[in-house]
């Protein structure tokens, strides 16, 4: 199993590259690059990249993590500045490191949900706080894997802690952390059944935005 | 990236399409630019993205330092409704601005079903649609693209077409319209020095008289202008631009590869072919500066796969020494190479083993006729021989399946003609169970065929489309003549032909036909999702026009053709004469062979043409 991580940024017009479409990029990027990796074995090889956690079309994030396998002879120092020069707009490796603790570990994400309304935000901050704190709050989700089409999940568990803030920009905002997977919530479904539940005081848009990945006890994940 | 287009991109299917910033796309400082250029293609990006031409010319714009050329494509419906609910106008992808604003809009123009494609862009972008209706405060609209060999069912919409080849003629233009903006030329005057430019038609200087018949009495210049207006080509493509780095798109196109021209022109001269003779001379490359390119590309790109592309690749002299120099590069690092439009005749083991070294693509066969007598006819000089000796070497060589493409309603086709395309297709399947490599595998044989569109200059520009039911009729003849289940059938729509046929041959009078169809809705014609035939027929009884007399009528002799404003080179004594060879079918020696004067050395120095 390659062991590399790149910890990288999906911001701006990249924001609405789809998962697949990502992967292809990377992949030729670390082709401009002239960085070697490791490939599949077999009649038609194929570049060994898996991005963990796939991000939802149109939300930006700075806590991206794709696992490849560098092949000798590049420096994980230079692999950040060098792939910089070969990704598009808005993509952008913070960091290449070895990678010891498994995916299965990164257990929470914090998001920053930048919150566009042009109702009463008081009244949207005591409608959403008084559904946050309800001890058991099921909704139906869409999946793909259940024969419904459908399941139920709870909506408590899956909320480790969240607060009313702002944006960097100044803007009002929803910071959240939320269970990233087994199952996990996308803020997006929350938002639907917060909307759904409180119908007047809902957003007129929301931006999403992941800020960090952590572990089990909240720590940041690496 | 404005909060409008944000927000209403997570609603519309693969937004990428619609946010520019790929790798390679140019953005420049627009307080350093003083020209701007939308350079559209009326269709999606992905198509308009696998068009080399559009490549081409990008890059031929932006080094410019002082012009900033952006891409505009053809927004997919549920885009084009979230644009027009929030007043959004159409934007150049490199810098989101309103196109509208800009001094030049140039679309590029290759299929004649993306015309109502060219009007919605405008009137996306908040452009009047007719060009009577624009002034100098309006950006100029310009069209070029082979399509532009017939320009007139254009003309009321397009202020300037440029034919032919761009690579100079566009710098040209653009050096132009800078003058006329730094000066503030009124837009006639503008049109006045465009139309004497080599290679600009400026169709508001041509006057059109009809006769009782509804054919065109006179093309009538003005101003000075002369007629016909003769294409541009490049004499040199070793020194002229090839975008060796391009924009390598973040979503996945119709051609998502390298593609590198090995030449232009072709030295064939099948009868029914547009692009065979239009363009004439043949000029090719290099092969040493095509593996430096192609080289280049790949690392620039990142991208794993390369295509040869030209009329007929395997053509080109040097070849052998061409993809053996490329696969030097490409097979260690698992680069997959592939040489579309290889002819049946000369296919040889050698090439095939050098590709499969790499990775096996399909295998397409074009014999395009059934019977050698009309295959004679099209001089389309294939022997049922030569497709074997392909076949043969395709098969022992570990191919399983082979599709055929041909069409019908070829002129002078006959039922036995048809028949002998289900003859042939068995012909393949059996010399397929004789050759194959391993017997085990089935061989499977697919017959595609289409229904023959005349184009102009070509042999078949006076002839007369068969008619849709003519065309079903060959059809199910050929059907049910060819029912083996390893041969598959495919044909193609005939009301797609048709509305080609009768665009493709038009004059300007289709103009007021195309307005109306898509002020009823037409919209990417080429896409079966909104093509609607009998919308273009309500066009054209609302307009009082027959589109029978366009697609299903045979010209006469001496009839003056609207396209003729335009001229490719190429004589219409020279189609005239291959016209009646065809009648006789005897073919015409391939332009190594033989010269056969058509009339395109004069784009060569001395007089000697390059075939």
């Amino acid at each position: 199993m390659p062991k590399d991580r790149l910890l990288f940024a999906k911001e701006g017009r990249a924001r609405f590259i789809s998962h697949l479409d990502l992967m292809r990029t990377f992949q030729r990027a670390f082709v401009r690059a002239d960085i070697p990796i490791k490939h599949t074995e077999g009649f038609n090889p194929h570049p060994f990249i898996s991005i963990a956690l796939p991000l939802s079309l149109g939300f930006s994030s700075r806590c991206e993590i794709l696992e490849f396998g560098l092949l000798p002879g590049v420096d994980r120092a230079q692999v950040p500045a060098r792939l910089n020069a070969a990704l598009p707009e808005g993509l952008r490796v913070l960091e290449c490191y070895a990678g010891e603790r498994g995916i299965k570990d990164l257990l929470w994400l914090d998001y920053e949900l930048e919150l566009d309304c042009s109702r009463d935000l008081a009244e949207l901050k005591d409608a959403w706080n008084q559904a946050l704190s309800r001890k058991s709050w099921p909704v139906e989700k869409p999946s793909k894997k259940a024969k419904s089409g459908a399941v139920i999940i709870d909506i408590p568990t899956l909320v480790k802690e969240y607060t009313f803030t702002e944006t960097a920009a100044g803007k009002p905002a929803l910071r959240i952390v939320l269970a990233a997977q087994n199952p996990g919530l996308n803020p997006s479904v929350l938002v639907k059944a917060l909307t759904d539940e409180f119908p007047r005081c809902s957003p007129d848009h929301v931006s999403y935005r992941r800020l960090e990945v952590l572990d089990r006890d909240g720590k940041t994940f690496r | 990236m404005t909060k409008e287009l944000e927000r209403i991109l997570p609603l519309v299917q693969k937004p990428a399409r619609y946010t520019g910033g790929e790798y390679r796309a140019v953005v420049k400082d627009k307080s350093q630019v003083s020209f701007r250029v939308a350079f559209c293609f009326p269709d999606t990006y992905e198509i308009g993205m696998s068009n080399l031409g559009m490549r081409i010319l990008y890059g031929v714009m932006n080094r410019i330092p002082e012009v900033w050329c952006e891409r505009v494509f053809a927004p997919w419906g549920d885009m084009e409704e979230q644009l027009r609910q929030n007043a959004i106008p159409l934007y150049g992808l490199e810098s989101g601005d309103p196109i509208g604003g800009f001094d030049l809009i140039a679309f590029s123009v290759g299929y004649e079903l993306s015309y109502t494609n060219i009007l919605n862009m405008l009137d996306l972008a908040g452009v009047p649609v007719r060009r009577s209706d624009r002034n100098e405060t309006h950006p100029l609209v310009l069209a070029g693209g082979t399509c532009c060999y017939d320009p007139e069912p254009l003309s009321d919409f397009i202020d300037v077409f440029s034919l032919g080849e761009g690579e100079e003629v566009t710098v040209e233009t653009i050096r132009l319209l800078q003058r006329a903006k730094a000066e503030h030329w009124p837009r006639a005057r503008l049109l006045e020095a465009l139309a004497q430019v080599p290679g600009l038609y400026v169709p508001s200087l041509v006057d059109v008289t009809y006769n009782d018949d509804g054919t065109i009495r006179a093309l009538a210049p003005k101003h000075g202008v002369k007629l016909p207006v003769l294409k541009r080509i490049v004499s040199d493509l070793n020194t002229s631009y090839f975008p060796t780095q391009t924009i390598v798109p973040s979503t996945e196109i119709v051609h998502d590869r390298v593609m590198l021209e090995v030449f232009r022109g072709c030295i064939r001269g099948c009868r029914f072919c547009q692009a065979g003779y239009a363009y004439r001379p043949v000029r090719a490359k290099d092969p040493k500066l095509l593996v430096e390119q192609g080289i280049a590309a790949c690392k620039d790109s990142g991208y794993q796969e390369m295509t040869l592309s030209s009329l007929s690749t395997s053509d080109y002299r040097p070849l052998v020494e061409l993809c053996d120099g490329l696969l030097d590069y490409c097979a260690p690092r698992n680069i997959g190479l592939s040489l579309p439009s290889l002819r049946a005749d000369n296919f040889s083991m050698g090439l095939m083993r050098r590709l499969q070294a790499v990775r096996k693509s399909g295998l397409t066969f074009a014999p395009e006729a059934g019977t050698q007598r009309l295959r004679d006819a099209i001089n389309k000089n294939v022997t049922e021989e030569d497709l074997k000796q392909s076949c043969r070497a395709a098969f022992s060589g570990g191919w399983s399946s082979v599709k055929l493409y041909f069409m019908l309603g070829l002129p002078t086709e006959t039922d036995q003609d048809v028949l002998g395309i289900a003859d042939l297709a068995r012909k393949v399947l059996a010399w397929g169970r004789e050759y194959g490599a391993d017997q085990r595998r089935g061989i499977h044989v697919t017959v595609s065929t289409a229904c023959f569109v005349p184009k102009p200059h070509t042999a078949f520009q006076w002839e007369s489309q068969v008619d849709m039911a003519e065309y079903m009729r060959r059809v199910t003849l050929l059907r049910e003549n060819m029912r083996d289940r390893n041969i598959t059938y495919n044909w193609h729509d005939p009301d797609t032909s048709f509305l080609e046929a009768v665009l493709s041959r038009g004059d300007r009078r289709l103009g007021a036909v195309l307005y109306e169809a898509w002020r009823n809705g037409a919209k990417f014609d080429a896409w079966s999702e909104y093509f609607d035939l009998q919308r273009w027929l309500d066009a054209f009884a609302a307009c009082g026009l027959d589109p029978h007399f366009y697609a299903n009528r045979e010209r006469g002799e001496e009839e003056v053709f609207p396209w003729e404003v335009t001229s490719v080179g190429v004589s219409r004594r020279f189609f005239a004469q291959e016209r009646r060879l065809a009648y006789q079918a005897v073919i015409t020696p391939d332009c190594r062979k033989r010269c056969s004067g058509c009339g395109a050395n004069q784009f060569c120095e001395g007089g000697k043409c390059d075939a």
